[in-house]
């Protein structure tokens, strides 16, 4: 079959909205499809952010392929007559993020007039859709709660799991993630000022911006935490990464109010090892379950500390729940047979 | 620097502008730049989706990029303050094959109107970019002739130039390249048919469709040339294509019209004289008759006696061949002046 996948991308910007499309083209080619990516650019802004949207509606896909299926909005204005979408999340800003305190719009009868119709838009791209899968149950629930649009939760695997593997569990937390400020690396940071153990942190990943990783080199040498602490902010490899989650104890990851459980969870527990997060982590809980397969703690320094020293210090612990992982990921459906069966037959 | 490359595409077909697109983006990583591949979906039939095209481009919004080089209409409208040019073509439905009725655009006023818009968004996009480049004389004139407006050829090298090399004067002439009405690679067969010399003719390529590969087998058949015509369909490997035209006396390339020859630059390469026709388009660009080869009405009857004459004369065949090595040398076509004065 001939499938389209489309997406909107920042250019020269990569991460999980760019690998799920990426990971899928590769496995439908694997499943002998004939797969076309399309990235088109897309800048959230509200100056311009209808004319993109338009943009988007005006390209007709109808033709050369059996079915798209579009990702990161608002591909799913793309016109297609079998549009499929795996839903990865809103334009936040206008949905759950609006009332929250971290939607920086000011709440102006003209914004809210912007948002209303930025919903009557999604809402016609996604009624158009013969199918919507999302990437997390949060995001279902977000789609019911804002669009009244029903959908089916298809959690997004990694590829190629089988190159993620468990050698040892020494006494160290790991971090492999992009560094950016609402992933929340300083927080973990800020822990290691109160571990009693003799457990090691690393945070590793590259940084969309020069400032985030230098604060929290200035936190490490200001709290006399560079023997305890690596800070390497740079592109991690994949060889290099499943090195560092083959060895340690603990894969932390810990973002504000995620949309989905986040790649390095998943990769954490191929790894069989214990995922640390927060209560306020977001779709990161649908996967991880406190004591069983990970450790849940408020978002405060002191908790994330205590939970470090208890994963290194109790004996077997951190090895017990790290060989839960994989148990967890099946009972979930995480595997790329059943997403490309779903994703096709839809 | 981030450098975002700027083409059309249509879903599942690849054709020699992508191939450009994607070595633009190699050779720009080669030489210390962040690039990358933008695509954006063009269909532009029926006629009047065009505008809804352009506005889309239009309307398209970059960040995080410092350059854009834009090589196609429509994606080339894009906006972006620091914009580079390097037009493989214009929408030429819009323009020459307007004006030789050969456009789908009609005469009426839809198709004036279609026209002009197009006219007038080009004419926008070049006036706001900060340098035009184009791959061949045939675009410049056009653009000059129709537009006003002045460019720069850049010839789009190839991507393994040292690989051509002359190996072998074997006893046939090579025509390599996609097989279709247009290539008229049927010519060349005819041609076979007037030819007074015992040589060979090489056919290889994929061909666009099933028809175009029949129609050449039916031609073969009918002049009871299967001793010395080889016809070899499919996409070579790129190792098999360099062989084989490497160890050819010379190589045939007759095109109408075409915008830029690869197929020419590969000849040239490896020091064989090309055999060509006076409406070729791009080809003549780098062929001299005499000199480097040999241009000829697009009959057969013209093409036959040049190939007899390639045949029986092997000495000046030979060094014709080798004055086209040292011609494509000395015009210097290679990545990485080019990306330099792209990125100038």
């Amino acid at each position: 079959m001939k499938v389209l996948l489309t997406s909107s991308y920042v250019p020269f910007i990569k991460g999980g909205g760019t690998a799920i499309v990426e990971w899928l083209e590769h496995k439908l080619v694997e499943h002998g499809h004939e797969v076309e990516t399309i990235f088109l650019p897309f800048v959230e802004s509200m100056d311009n952010m209808f004319n993109q949207m338009l943009s988007y509606r005006l390209l007709d896909m109808t033709e050369n392929a059996d079915r798209m299926i579009a990702f990161r909005p608002p591909a799913y204005l793309l016109r297609h007559p079998h549009k499929i979408l795996w839903f990865i999340h809103h334009f936040r800003a206008f949905y759950d993020l609006w009332d929250s305190g971290y939607c920086g719009i000011p709440k102006t009868a003209e914004n809210h007039a912007f948002r209303r119709r930025l919903m009557d838009a999604d809402t016609v791209g996604l009624e158009e859709s013969k199918h919507i899968f999302t990437n997390s149950r949060i995001v279902s629930d977000r789609l019911m709660e804002f669009n009244q649009i029903d959908s089916e939760v298809l959690y997004p695997p990694v590829l190629d799991p089988e190159r993620f593997y468990c050698e040892s569990y020494e006494p160290t937390v790991v971090y492999i993630c992009r560094m950016e400020e609402h992933k929340r690396q300083h927080l973990l940071l800020e822990a290691m000022r109160y571990t009693k153990s003799n457990a090691k942190l690393i945070l590793a990943g590259k940084s969309h911006s020069a400032s985030y990783p230098r604060k929290l080199k200035l936190n490490a040498m200001k709290h006399r935490l560079t023997n305890k602490v690596e800070i390497m902010d740079r592109w991690i490899s994949e060889d290099e990464k499943s090195q560092l989650l083959a060895r340690c104890s603990l894969a932390a990851y810990l973002p504000f109010e995620e949309d989905s459980y986040g790649y390095p969870s998943l990769e954490a527990q191929h790894s069989r090892k214990a995922v640390l997060t927060t209560t306020d982590s977001g779709g990161v809980l649908e996967l991880v379950r406190d004591e069983q397969n990970g450790l849940i703690t408020e978002p405060d320094p002191q908790a994330l500390a205590e939970a470090i020293d208890r994963a290194v210090q109790t004996p077997g612990f951190a090895k017990q729940m790290g060989e839960e992982g994989p148990h967890r990921i099946a009972e979930l459906g995480i595997q790329w047979d059943h997403t490309i069966n779903r994703l096709m037959a839809a | 620097m981030k450098i975002l490359v700027v083409n059309n595409m249509v879903p599942f077909i690849r054709g020699g502008a992508e191939k450009l697109a994607t070595n633009l983006v190699r050779h720009l990583g080669r030489y210390g730049h962040d690039a990358e591949l933008l695509r954006i979906p063009f269909r532009w039939d029926p006629a009047n989706r065009m505008l809804d095209e352009m506005l889309a481009c239009r309307m398209m919004q970059i960040y995080n990029v410092d350059r854009v080089i834009g090589l196609k209409f429509p994606a080339y409208l894009i906006p972006h303050p620091h914009k580079t040019l390097w037009v493989v073509h214009q929408f030429r439905q819009a323009y020459d094959l307007w004006e030789s009725g050969h456009s789908y655009l009609s005469h009426d006023g839809e198709g004036q109107h279609l026209r002009h818009s197009v006219t007038e968004a080009d004419n926008e996009c070049f006036a706001d970019s900060q340098s035009i480049s184009v791959i061949s004389r045939v675009v410049k004139e056009r653009m000059q002739r129709f537009n006003r407006v002045p460019s720069e050829v850049l010839y789009p090298p190839l991507d393994d130039p040292e690989k051509f090399d002359c190996e072998a004067h074997e006893n046939y002439i090579f025509c390599g390249g996609r097989i279709n009405n247009m290539k008229r690679q049927h010519l060349l067969i005819e041609a076979m048919k007037h030819c007074r010399s015992d040589i060979k003719l090489h056919v290889a390529g994929p061909p666009d469709s099933p028809e175009d590969g029949k129609e050449l087998e039916r031609l073969v058949k009918q002049a009871g040339l299967q001793d010395r015509v080889i016809l070899e369909f499919g996409f070579l490997d790129r190792e098999r294509v360099i062989q084989l035209v490497n160890r050819s006396l010379a190589c045939a390339c007759v095109p109408f019209d075409e915008d830029y020859g690869y197929v020419t630059l590969e000849a040239f390469y490896a020091g064989k004289a090309v055999i060509t026709t006076r409406d070729a388009g791009g080809v003549l660009e780098f062929v001299t008759e005499g000199e480097t080869g040999t241009i000829t009405d697009a009959t057969p009857e013209a093409l036959g006696e040049a190939m007899t004459r390639f045949a029986e004369d092997r000495p000046a065949t030979i060094s014709m061949g080798a004055a086209a090595r040292d011609e494509i040398h000395d015009r210097n076509i290679n990545w990485p002046s080019t990306v330099k004065k792209l990125v100038a």
